[in-house]
């Protein structure tokens, strides 16, 4: 009796863990938070291309064909991870739409960065003031969206993209 | 730099702690030397945790944590919450707590050299599991790898005076458990006198009312910001920290009638383990992302797996060593039909079957999910109708409780009580009577009145009246059970008696409230620095000069695309009158009124309950 009434605890200690680690290891993905935008229309944005300034993207214009939004800056550490990333998809996914938002950086830091790094992006967006990030609720750079024909954003990361990302999660939706 | 300084001194502390840890088996040190290393391994830590604080002021973007959470435009105050306000900072200030508790621990006096040590090397253990557990997975010292001006800390919901001292508070009660249950293992190793259960004692009630306070914090956070109207919502995260709440207070009470009984001390211990099990038990379930909730931040499952791994290793080292070695000696239980030890006893066993139904509830949504593979939730019903049932008995008995004799089972003045409980369940009678008789309202008020007032003549009939510290010490326990009856009456007012009042108003509109004219005066509109914020501006009780004006209404975050609510609350001693501006349609506001009776008796009996935490520290 008495030696039942402490092995009781070292029990019921054994079943949370074996449940906790079990739900820990069925591969639920806490970087990915539902997004209030998911499954919802791109918010509406408007943005000069950052090499020439009468040249302007909307809305209306990546309307029709999928497309990746990526948000980075030249100050963001994280981004200089990922960017190599972008160049594999370009040459992968030819159709797919790249559309770059240069977030709160100076025009002739963000050039330098992609002369550098080279440029994966097919438009590359001025979002100088935070504004068009301020719309798709971009919590940290880099944050990559990608739309689908329809205009929706079908899925959403957060923190810099890697292989098994792109592999696992990105690629069965294009 | 500072990161640098900071992350040293972590594993340098950490370092120390192994040192130590080994100590016992290899080195022999004197007891004046091995407190020092405790001391210095302390203050490391806490440079450690300071370095990181001093990153954030200074808004050193070098720093990855810092550039992740913080932003140069944010005021002072919230740079030095946003130390803790992000998983790695809040893991290192629950490290720098431990570390505060150990260095404190090492000047006490008047316990055994060899148990004191123990106890030490036991804190030492945790210290380095948590200290591996923050270099590995949740190192808030990482370096940019280049240079970046400006941080990306926008989130502004967790900007609140309330909530950036909710953390260190609550903390403060998880982990002071920590030493206790290092007391209680090193008292089941040396089996030495029972002079470790005073010590237990007094650290069991620090870290209880820390837990007290940081509890009534968070809740009243949710009472004020979450616009809802409640202070209590069952949400996981609140359920786990009233787990290692109710398991402390059934041990400070076993701790405060011990008298050498072997089963209680026995006891005891299962406690002192369980209360620091269910804290690192809390810890993992926050942090692992497994719940959702307002506390859960980005996590990975690796943290989760680590953390997993520190509570099955904490909690099963603790049950392990209880099974293996159980208090020896000491005389037998003095049960009688109704004496103090009876009524402990039956205290304790509700109190531990509340703890367990509030686990099970908690659990179960992760439980089904992992066999059925479907989500649920538990909420309210279950616990209001589990939980509260159980809890009843023991506050009637707690009532009492503290006049109960310890050898018979006569209880002095019985015919005052009996006759005062009769008067007093013909008033609420009366009163329930008169209002809406509702059953949980009578039972509820009954039993909270009639608390207040058995203690009260308790205290006026067994002891001579004086104004001085020790009198206030002799009659503390009444005082605590003042605390809980008042809470138990508002608690049961705003629940059962709130009255909701619903509103489709035009601006300058006039209408009713509890026979009082409101005034809705205009709406608002302005641009805040990172949000918008729209109000409703009410003048309450406009017959009067003196009339108040309440402002209720939202804020719109762009940046998270978050709309808070900001209710309006107009405080009254017996009543808060709640405002919360709603949608508008066809040109007229939604408006909700609740009126929520004897809300501020809840924070009242918080205070009292804490309060005598901190005078029962100082009674032996």
């Amino acid at each position: 009796m008495n030696k039942i009434f402490v092995l009781t605890p070292l029990i019921i200690l054994l079943i949370i863990c074996i449940f906790s680690l079990t739900y820990l290891l069925s591969g639920k993905d806490p970087n990915k938070p539902p997004s209030a935008l998911l499954n919802k229309d791109v918010p509406i944005f408007e943005s000069s291309s950052l090499y020439n300034s009468k040249n302007i993207i909307k809305t209306k214009d990546i309307k029709n064909k999928k497309t990746l939004i990526n948000f980075f800056a030249s100050w963001c550490s994280p981004c200089k991870i990922e960017h190599p990333l972008f160049f594999e998809i370009r040459k992968k996914y030819p159709e797919l739409y790249l559309l770059g938002f240069n977030h709160k950086d100076p025009a002739s830091d963000a050039k330098k960065y992609l002369e550098d790094d080279g440029n994966p992006y097919d438009f590359v967006g001025v979002d100088s003031d935070g504004l068009i990030a301020l719309e798709f609720g971009v919590f940290g750079l880099p944050e990559t969206y990608l739309i689908n024909e329809d205009g929706k954003i079908i899925y959403k990361f957060m923190g810099p993209l890697t292989m098994d990302i792109l592999k696992n999660e990105i690629e069965p939706l294009l | 730099m500072s990161s640098l300084v900071g992350f040293l001194s972590l594993v340098f502390a950490i370092g120390i702690n192994f040192y130590l840890f080994l100590s016992r088996y290899i080195f022999k040190f004197q007891k004046q030397k091995f407190n020092l290393f405790i001391r210095f391994s302390s203050l490391l830590t806490l440079l450690s945790f300071f370095s990181l604080m001093y990153a954030y002021v200074v808004s050193d973007f070098s720093n990855y944590n810092v550039f992740q959470n913080s932003h140069s435009n944010k005021p002072l105050i919230y740079k030095i919450s946003g130390t803790w306000g992000n998983h790695e900072g809040s893991m290192l200030l629950w490290l720098s707590i431990l570390s505060i508790f150990s260095f404190f621990f090492s000047f006490t006096k008047n316990i055994e050299d060899n148990f004191q040590k123990l106890t030490l090397i036991i804190q030492a253990f945790l210290h380095i599991l948590f200290g591996l557990f923050i270099v590995f997975t949740s190192n808030p010292f990482l370096v940019n790898s280049i240079l970046v001006n400006e941080g990306l800390g926008l989130n502004p919901i967790l900007q609140d005076p309330g909530l950036a001292v909710h953390p260190p508070i609550l903390y403060a009660g998880y982990v002071g458990y920590s030493i206790v249950f290092s007391i209680a293992i090193a008292g089941l190793f040396q089996n030495t006198d029972d002079e470790w259960l005073y010590v237990a004692k007094k650290w069991s009630l620090i870290s209880w009312t820390f837990l007290t306070g940081g509890i009534a914090l968070g809740s009243y956070w949710a009472y004020y910001e979450l616009g809802w109207g409640g202070w209590w919502f069952w949400d996981p995260v609140e359920n786990i920290s009233l787990m290692p709440w109710i398991a402390g207070l059934a041990l400070v009470h076993s701790l405060m009638m011990v008298r050498g009984e072997q089963a209680i001390k026995k006891w005891i211990v299962f406690l002192s383990i369980l209360c620091f099990s269910l804290s690192v038990f809390g810890t993992f379930l926050v942090r692992s992302g497994i719940l959702t909730s307002v506390h859960s931040f980005a996590a990975d499952a690796s943290r989760g797996i680590f953390i997993l791994l520190i509570f099955f290793i904490v909690t099963g080292f603790g049950f392990l060593v209880f099974l293996l070695k159980e208090p020896k000696k000491s005389n037998a239980l003095n049960l009688l039909f109704i004496n103090k030890v009876s009524a402990l006893v039956i205290n304790n066993i509700l109190m531990i079957i509340a703890t367990l139904t509030i686990l099970l509830g908690t659990i179960y949504p992760i439980i089904i999910e992992v066999l059925y593979n479907k989500r649920i939730s538990v909420g309210g019903p279950y616990f209001n109708s589990t939980v509260i049932p159980i809890m009843i008995p023991g506050f009637l008995l707690m009532s009492i409780a503290p006049i109960l004799s310890w050898q018979t089972n006569k209880i002095n003045n019985s015919k005052k009580y009996v006759l005062a409980f009769i008067i007093l369940s013909i008033l609420v009678l009366i009163q329930s009577y008169f209002m809406d008789f509702n059953t949980w309202g009578f039972v509820g008020l009954l039993l909270g009145f009639w608390i207040i007032l058995a203690s009260i003549i308790a205290i006026f009939s067994s002891y001579k009246i004086k104004i001085n510290f020790k009198f206030f010490k002799i009659i503390n326990p009444h005082v605590a059970h003042i605390g809980v009856g008042i809470a138990i009456v508002g608690i049961t007012c705003s629940s059962v008696f709130k009255n909701e009042l619903d509103f489709n108003l035009n601006e300058g509109d006039k209408f009713n409230v509890n026979g009082k004219t409101v005034l809705f005066e205009k709406i608002e509109t302005t641009n805040e620095i990172n949000f918008q914020s729209l109000r409703g501006k009410f003048l309450f009780d406009i017959e009067k000069n003196q009339s108040k004006e309440i402002e209720a209404g939202k804020n719109y975050y762009p940046v998270s695309k978050m709309i808070t609510s900001e209710a309006g609350i107009l405080h009254q001693w017996n009543k808060d009158i709640y405002f919360i501006l709603g949608d508008q349609k066809n040109n007229e506001w939604f408006v909700k009124v609740l009126i929520n009776p004897f809300v501020s008796f809840i924070w009242l009996g918080v205070i009292i309950m804490m309060y005598s935490g901190l005078i029962a520290v100082s009674r032996r």
